[in-house]
């Protein structure tokens, strides 16, 4: 692909340390809680103590006379709604219509001076609730028992039925069949930084600006100007530095919109930002998902059909603008057969609502559930029929002259490396060695366990939490003084896009990093683009500024064979000089060619248009793109106390070409990390009547550094045929990690004949079991 | 609302402010004082990004109030300038050990005070130390790896983890 570069050296593809890093390892970033705007005013919400009831009335006189207090809202002051075009008919009130269906549910907005105010204001308005039969159990939801959770609607908000053609035929006569039921519990992103946002009219135009950590600039902006009646043009979306999102930030919430609402009202900045309990009860959830699955397979493990009912307990509302409980569904089941070669699939799948917060996304929507009920089916079998785990994968692998490969949900493989990071993985394990010292180990009392996970990483998609663009944007402009500035319609929140960004341009410019500045996130800057999600900027946003340093590099090239008296084809870039190739001591600088462009413009080329700004928008030639890899786990777990040590932890990632190997290996190492947690940790509980137990961070544990494994990573190359061969690859390593440990959690189990099918494993699940279990370790 | 008047060294110099009593120590640096890369994450005591050192030593800025600390010393990452800080920034950067960032100043100012204290620290030891400071998004292995290349052993490790 060397065509595609203006010259060497090539920055896609080196360990470069990130740009972004300074203002950050400073404290000078400035995330949302950060800016400080005069007259700021601060708003706190009155939340629902109940999982469903009606509201009989709200009395706010204490908190209108308590000094500072500049306003309290109710749905009848703001009665706006974010709407449903979707399979889900209802819409979600910016504050409760009526009726609160969720504890956390925002009921009464309050705005105050200071958000110590605000606060004590909260606790003066009095809301007089009749509590109602609250809807928790999403299987008796389907029925509409015990009622609906919306009078208007079915609790079933969405279902779907899939079946290949001869299924029925091939399960029934296939010579083995298991059961098993797969679930994960609730979980959610948790990032660190907490949700908030700022508006504020701009005091110069009139306009409204608001600042959010959102992942998807443009299309909050065009939320907030439709939801709230507003024009497009007057709103203007910055997003500050973002202290993680994970696809939490990417919905479009109530809160913003009272907020802005709130600016307009009063005419005055107004702050939300969440503390953690209301993060908790209003961050969207994720995962909660049911599998009640078949498998049919043969004597040698090869799988023959799959039977799957997949269900996810939605809550309260369809999150905007996307249900996490579709997501992890309606994703799941076009890819539950993982990179396994499964002739016949059934699918049929159930969201409902409940009286929970509503689900949305978290990092690998649909994959993590997808690779447990994958792996764990999987493992089944090799117990089953006494076979070895490798050797039921190996059997199963779609084979490389398999591909391109359509699934048996006919998603189409584009390409991949199924069984070479198979095999990569355990020779980079040891799996062999690692058997036998297993062997040894329980026959003096300890307990490991070798846990394998094979996934398929579908990237790059039209439609994720983000939205549904199926594009990415870029613009670049060559400043008069031969510096470049280019704009991405991304949202970021740590990914490093503003080095691996400036990565793709330097090569297409044939100018150096420094010399580049990367920014996002302004929607008066950046050019309308879908924003970050579904391990999309990546292969977009990389496509956008691809196409867009290509393009300019086609004028610059015209400038230089001008000024050079050279062909066009004899041009070449460094460190921001044009030459005629071959010949250094004829050349032109950057500097000179825009020198020209903006101010000297009868020296212009003939043919070419006044200045240096391009923008273009990157299509992948694909609807999707995988990327795979494996993940192997060697864990130790002490049956008296149900601790889990991961032992030894490797990763094979194959994401097609790597911009910077460095931040691939970060995202790597923080989904595994999210994994461990989502395998053995981290689970929202709720009681029987609704009230969320866990809203501290000392109920809802996160991975801290004693718990996460090192990790050994190898990367295999398999370039997709988009723009420089990238493929996503964030969400990939949180997809495959929980299957991983909970696979070798299970293994270490196997004398007890114990076998988890439930995510989180907590420590407490596993005394329990055991102590139950007649068997005894052989 | 009544206030008390408090005064105490931050990042070295005297400041004084008057308060209410019931203002958090973290809410003070951030929105009175401008020390805005002290986080505030879960107002709990977990997560870590409201690490501040005082007289010397790691505290949770979000579990005190601002009037105690009155007459003590408090620094914040900003005030985080000798040359081992200088160090542990370069080598979180050339390392990649942050992504967001939001933890970023808390995880400096307590790898600050471990390799002040133990310079000969190993890879568990420097887990442990960290234990308090959540991060979300790096999984920790590029900040351990930022921290021991600046031990005695420089990164050499031990086998103790994993």
């Amino acid at each position: 692909m060397a065509e595609e570069f203006a010259s060497a050296p090539h920055f896609v593809g080196a360990r470069i340390p990130r740009t972004e890093d300074s203002r950050l390892l400073r404290g000078e970033a400035q995330y949302l809680d950060d800016i400080q705007i005069p007259n700021l005013l601060e708003m706190a919400f009155v939340r629902s103590p109940y999982a469903a009831a009606r509201i009989l009335s709200v009395d706010s006189s204490a908190a209108w006379n308590i000094p500072g207090v500049r306003a309290v809202f109710t749905f009848a002051d703001m009665p706006f709604v974010l709407p449903q075009n979707g399979p889900s008919p209802i819409d979600q009130p910016v504050l409760a219509r009526e009726r609160v269906r969720h504890a956390g549910e925002a009921v009464v907005a309050v705005v105050a001076e200071s958000r110590y105010i605000a606060e004590d204001a909260c606790e003066a308005v009095h809301v007089a609730y009749t509590p109602e039969e609250p809807v928790l159990d999403m299987q008796a939801a389907q029925k509409d028992r015990p009622r609906r959770v919306h009078d208007a609607a079915p609790n079933v908000f969405y279902h779907q039925e899939y079946e290949t053609e001869g299924f029925q035929a091939a399960f029934d006569t296939a010579p083995h069949r298991l059961t098993m039921t797969f679930q994960t519990t609730r979980q959610t992103a948790c990032s660190l930084e907490t949700r908030g946002i700022i508006a504020a009219a701009d005091p110069f135009s009139g306009r409204m600006t608001v600042y959010c950590g959102t992942q998807s600039p443009h299309r909050l902006r065009g939320d907030l100007a439709e939801m709230l009646q507003m024009e497009e043009h007057l709103l203007r979306v910055i997003v500050p530095e973002v202290g993680g999102a994970f696809g939490m930030k990417a919905a479009t919430y109530p809160e913003y919109l009272a907020v802005v609402q709130a600016a307009r009202l009063l005419r005055q900045p107004v702050k939300w930002t969440a503390d953690r309990v209301e993060s908790f009860l209003s961050d969207v959830h994720a995962r909660d998902d049911i599998h009640d699955l078949e498998v049919a397979f043969d004597q040698r493990g090869q799988i023959i059909a799959v039977k799957d009912h997949l269900m996810a307990d939605g809550g309260a509302y369809a999150s905007y603008p996307f249900s996490g409980a579709i997501g992890e569904t309606s994703l799941a089941a076009k890819v539950i057969t993982g990179p396994y070669d499964i002739a016949h699939l059934s699918t049929v799948i159930d969201c409902t609502y409940s009286n929970k917060v509503p689900l949305g996304a978290y990092r690998g929507v649909w994959g993590p559930v997808a690779s447990f009920v994958q792996e764990g089916m999987v493992d089944r079998i090799a117990q089953f029929l006494h076979l070895d785990a490798a050797e039921v994968r190996r059997t199963n692998l779609v084979q490389p002259n398999q591909l391109p490969y359509r699934n048996a949900a006919g998603m189409l493989y584009d390409s991949g490396s199924f069984t070479e990071s198979f095999e990569h993985a355990l020779a980079q394990l040891d799996y062999t060695r690692w058997r036998a010292t297993q062997e040894q180990a329980r026959r003096v009392g300890k307990y490991l366990g070798i846990g394998l996970s094979n996934f398929v990483e579908p990237t790059a998609m039209a439609s994720s939490e983000a939205g549904s663009i199926g594009y990415e944007s870029c613009s670049v402009r060559v400043e008069p003084s031969g510096t470049v500035t280019a704009w991405l319609g991304l949202g970021p929140s740590g990914q490093g896009h503003e080095t691996t960004m400036a990565q793709v341009l330097a090569d297409q410019l044939g100018v150096d990093l420094e010399h580049i500045v990367v920014l996002h996130g302004d929607t008066d800057a950046a050019p309308l683009g879908g924003g970050t999600g579904g391990s999309r900027s990546g292969p977009l946003g990389g496509g956008a500024a691809m196409q867009a340093g290509r393009k300019m590099r086609e004028r610059l090239d015209v400038y230089a064979a001008h000024m050079l008296e050279a062909a066009v084809e004899d041009i070449a870039w460094e460190h921001g000089r044009a030459h005629v190739r071959g010949v250094y001591a004829r050349h032109v600088s950057l500097r000179d060619i825009a020198r020209i462009a903006y101010n000297d413009v009868r020296q212009i080329p003939s043919g070419l248009p006044i200045g240096l700004e391009v923008t273009e928008r990157y299509q992948p030639p694909r609807p999707v793109s995988f990327s795979n890899g494996t993940h192997a786990a060697v864990v130790e777990v002490n049956p008296s106390t149900g601790q889990v040590t991961v032992l030894d932890y490797v990763v094979v990632n194959d994401c097609g070409t790597l911009i910077n190997p460095l931040i691939v290996e970060g995202q790597i190492h923080g989904g595994v990390a999210q994994g461990v947690g989502a395998a053995l940790l981290e689970s929202l509980v709720y009681d029987d009547s609704g009230q969320l137990l866990t809203t501290t961070l000392m109920d809802y544990l996160l991975p801290s550094a004693p718990l996460v494994p090192r990790m050994r990573i190898e990367h295999l190359v398999t370039p997709s045929d988009g723009a420089l061969g990238v493929k996503g690859m964030g969400e990939g390593s949180l997809i495959a990690s929980p299957a991983a440990i909970a696979g070798a959690v299970n293994d270490a189990l196997s004398p007890w004949g114990v076998s988890f099918e439930r995510l989180p494993i907590a420590p407490r699940d596993i005394v329990t079991s055991l102590g139950r279990s007649s068997a005894a370790p052989v | 609302m009544t206030t008390v008047d408090i005064a105490f060294l931050l990042n070295g110099r005297p400041v004084s402010l008057s308060v209410e009593p019931r203002l958090l120590l973290s809410d003070a640096l951030r929105h009175h004082l401008g020390m805005t890369s002290t986080h505030v994450g879960c107002e709990q005591g977990v997560c870590g990004v409201c690490t501040i050192l005082l007289d010397g030593a790691p505290a949770r800025s979000c579990l005190m109030l601002a009037v105690m600390a009155d007459g003590r010393s408090v620094t914040t990452a900003e005030g985080l300038s000798d040359p081992l800080a200088e160090q542990l920034r370069d080598s979180f950067q050339e390392h990649h050990a942050l992504q967001c960032g939001f933890c970023t100043p808390a995880m400096l100012l307590t790898a600050h005070c471990l390799l002040s204290a133990h310079p000969e620290a190993g890879e568990s030891q420097i887990r442990e130390a960290l234990s308090g400071n959540l991060c979300r998004c790096t999984g920790y292995q590029f900040i351990i790896d930022a921290v021991s290349s600046l031990t005695e052993r420089g990164g050499e490790g031990d086998a103790s983890h994993g």
